[in-house]
């Protein structure tokens, strides 16, 4: 069974196309983990270097996009090249996001440490390791072309989002305990959402996998452990305890 | 009578059984992915945006020998009214001999011999004692290399209908005039229907090759390559045309380009050596085939 | 550079030996064109195409000869050409492969290149020896005979060079395959028909040896073509070993008119094939 091109140049380019993914993808892990350790050692010049190191993710995806086009007008890809060439755009524009994200979670650590540690901190890296094991599983599952890891990715967001639910909740409860958190754990929620999102793109990307290897899309919709748009704060609740 | 191809989306039901590991895990795939909603909405079925196209002519068990040679192995496949089937595969497929059978022009040649039925509107036309002019006259043919006949313009269009009516010269006018409009070549060359068919360009001669072809209002239209020997405004001319004409008739077209087939055919049916490999929609087929032997060659994986 | 400059004078040498061999072959030509004009240019004139052709010692034409070879090319045309057309048609739409064919190509082959002698012989024996005398009708016939080989070959691969293709979109409209012969095949191939028709004409024009053993010759006006005839080259064999001057003249004469009616048929048939593929 050929699984080369008769035109070389054209497997090349194909080549080309899924190495920046992979690039791109190591550098988002690489962002991600650096923007941990920022928070966990209160690093700003980890944080302000992760920032810096954005841009260098955006000019990948440029470049990436800009491969994309000419290689879909000039060699008319059909079926599994189409699909691959189409994939490859969804899943950088996620990894750029994922990017992004980490670059938000290290512009806020910056904030974060020049406050006063408080012991909630902990609760977050935990989540993004979480989180880094997703994005870091994709890419391998991306590289292998292996659609039953990208599904089991798909079903691991679930707990993710049930984590940052839980987290959701005890930033409420510190903030209503003491309102000079309130800061602090503001930050701290938002850095926990960013987190979450970086998990739905690394869930994206595994549903386009699915895609690229099967031809149709996931038909289940996808679980949904997000409670937190439902949350409700009774203030009498706080005062009881 | 069941046709083995019930489905527009079934592939062929004599082909092995080479599905690839890459199936699709459930029928109703075009479904949407997002969210609770997607339970409620009904799965759109396949055909309510063209209605599901009638059986024109169905070919089955088609085996086709060239001498000792067996050129074609047991092909069933249809074609359906108002819609065009495009037949693609690499050299020595014998995608232009499974067309030839249509028409039966295969029977110039001694030697010759295809076995199985082809039934048009439930006719079977290899039927030994059967009409070959009603055949012909149902059923027209353009061919790779533009053929105009060495006459007058108007004479190469009149020529056909000459063979079957007697018709005074005002409504032959008229015939004539409808056949070059309907083949977009009217306005270019209404001034001078007396000069030589060879006078025209090669786009030209082929328009006037297929407005000879629809001159004797026909049911079926094959074309044999018919933009492979023209430069590429040519070329879209006449895919231009036929995605006019396809209104009207049955359209099956041979082609070695396969964008061709892409852009002009609605369904299509890959064969190889002499075998059926798929036959689907064009959408399916260009998009995500069932077969990987199909998917190898429409990617330029092998030639 | 050694291998250049050899190369360019092989080139040198070779042309100049195909020009030498041109030069051969033109010179005899031009030899006897211009023997025949200057000998024969004499003899043109008005009393050429009016007077018969007269006893030794006094002046004449060769109006009757003229006539005779009119007149049995004429005839040798209407009868050969539909036989040789036919026959082409045959070998080429309705026999391809066929081992008759094979077999009829073989035979009109063999005729095409047999001696004209041995054609006049056999029609001697056929219709002069049966009539009990010449006849025009026999020297019509031996040159008939003549004609058809060569307007089959012609006819035949002028056919074949139709494309299949066209003949097919004619089928495939619906017609019988006799009008595609006919209405397609045949416009298609006729000017290279035309030409071989007129070459045809062009052979037979000189044939000398058939027509002594049928139509032989006459002295006098004759329009009875149930006799001798008379005719070009026997006239012109007659006079022309004759010990008398005048008629040796008109012998000359005669050589020139049947060259330049040749020469003429020729260039008809290239002026006719120029000029159709010009129109097209």
């Amino acid at each position: 069974m050929p699984a080369e091109h008769i035109i070389k140049s054209y497997d090349e380019e194909l080549n080309r196309l899924s190495k920046m993914i992979v690039e791109m993808g190591g550098l988002a892990e690489s962002q991600l983990a650096a923007a941990i350790d920022a928070v966990i050692k209160r690093d700003s010049e980890l944080a302000a270097r992760v920032v810096e190191g954005d841009a260098k993710v955006d000019q990948l995806e440029t470049e990436l996009d800009n491969l994309a086009i000419r290689l879909l007008a000039l060699r008319q890809p059909m079926a599994r090249d189409l699909r691959e060439i189409f994939v490859a755009l969804k899943i950088a524009s996620d990894l750029e996001r994922i990017c992004d994200y980490a670059a938000n979670v290290a512009k806020r650590s910056i904030a974060l440490s020049q406050s006063p540690p408080i012991q909630l901190v902990h609760a977050l890296p935990r989540m993004a390791q979480f989180a880094l094991l997703l994005v870091k599983d994709v890419i391998t599952a991306y590289v292998e072309h292996d659609s039953d890891k990208a599904l089991a990715i798909w079903t691991r967001d679930e707990e993710l989002a049930g984590m940052y639910s839980s987290l959701f909740r005890e930033f409420l409860t510190y903030m209503m305990e003491d309102p000079r958190n309130i800061g602090t754990c503001t930050h701290l929620l938002f850095m926990a959402k960013n987190i979450e999102r970086i998990g739905d793109h690394a869930t994206n990307i595994a549903e386009n996998l699915y895609y690229l290897v099967h031809g149709t899309p996931l038909t289940q919709a996808r679980p949904k452990g997000d409670k937190s748009s439902l949350e409700v704060v009774a203030p009498d609740r706080a005062e009881s305890r | 009578m069941t046709s083995p191809v019930a489905r527009p989306l079934a592939s062929a039901p004599d082909a092995p059984d080479r599905s690839s590991p890459l199936d699709a895990p459930s029928p109703q795939a075009r479904r949407p992915l997002s969210t609770a909603l997607a339970q409620r909405v009904p799965a759109p079925e396949e055909a309510t945006a063209m209605a599901i196209p009638a059986d024109k002519v169905e070919m089955r068990n088609i085996s086709f020998f060239y001498g000792k040679f067996q050129a074609l192995h047991n092909i069933s496949l249809p074609l359906y009214d108002r819609r065009v089937t495009a037949f693609i595969g690499p050299s020595g497929c014998g995608k232009s001999t499974l067309l030839r059978i249509l028409n039966r022009i295969y029977e110039l040649y001694p030697g010759q011999v295809a076995t199985g039925e082809v039934y048009l509107d439930g006719t079977n036309i290899l039927a030994p004692g059967l009409d070959l002019n009603w055949l012909r006259a149902k059923i027209g043919m353009v061919f790779q290399k533009p053929t105009p006949f060495p006459m007058s313009i108007y004479d190469n269009i009149a020529f056909g209908i000459r063979l079957y009516e007697r018709l005074p010269r005002s409504e032959l006018d008229d015939r004539v005039e409808s056949a070059l409009r309907r083949a977009a070549l009217w306005d270019e060359v209404k001034d001078k229907l007396r000069q030589s068919g060879l006078s025209l360009s090669g786009g030209q001669q082929q328009r006037l090759c297929i407005a000879r072809a629809i001159a004797v209002e026909p049911e079926i239209l094959l074309l044999d390559e018919p933009a492979s020997a023209l430069d590429p405004l040519s070329t879209q001319r006449i895919e231009e045309l036929i995605a006019e004409l396809k209104v009207d008739y049955c359209i099956a077209m041979v082609t070695h380009n396969m964008q061709q087939a892409a852009r002009s055919s609605d369904y299509t049916a890959f064969l190889y050596l002499g075998e059926l490999v798929e036959f689907d929609e064009t959408e399916r087929i260009f998009t995500h085939p069932k077969v990987r032997h199909t998917e190898d060659y429409i990617t330029g994986r092998f030639g | 550079m050694q291998l250049y400059a050899r190369r360019r004078l092989t080139n040198w040498l070779v042309i100049g030996l195909s020009v030498l061999a041109t030069g051969f072959g033109l010179l005899w030509l031009v030899l006897v064109l211009s023997t025949l004009l200057i000998n024969g240019i004499g003899a043109i004139g008005p009393s050429l195409f009016t007077e018969m052709t007269p006893p030794p010692g006094s002046s004449g034409g060769l109006l009757n000869a003229i006539a005779g070879s009119l007149a049995m090319t004429a005839i040798a045309t209407l009868v050969g050409t539909p036989t040789g057309i036919l026959a082409g048609t045959f070998l080429a739409e309705y026999s391809r492969g066929s081992r008759f064919g094979e077999v009829v190509r073989f035979v009109n082959d063999i005729l095409l290149s047999a001696p004209s002698i041995i054609i006049g012989l056999f029609v001697y024996e056929a219709m002069v020896v049966r009539m009990g005398h010449f006849s025009a009708w026999a020297g019509a016939m031996a040159l008939a005979i003549i004609t058809v080989p060569v307007v089959v070959r012609t006819t035949e691969d002028m056919l074949r060079l139709v494309p299949t293709a066209l003949r097919e979109a004619a089928a495939a409209l619906g017609a019988p395959k006799w009008k595609v012969i006919v209405m397609v095949t045949y416009r298609a191939a006729a000017q290279g028909m035309m030409t071989g028709m007129l070459l045809a004409v062009a052979r037979i024009s000189g044939e000398t040896a058939p027509l002594l053993f049928t139509a032989l010759n006459n002295q006098f006006w004759s329009s009875d073509l149930n006799g001798p005839m008379a005719n070009l080259p026997v006239v012109i064999f007659q006079f022309a070993m004759s010990p008398y001057a005048d008629w040796q003249v008109l012998a000359w004469g005669g050589a020139l008119l049947i060259t330049a009616t040749i020469l003429v048929l020729n260039i008809t048939a290239r002026v006719l094939a120029a000029w159709s593929s010009f129109k097209q």
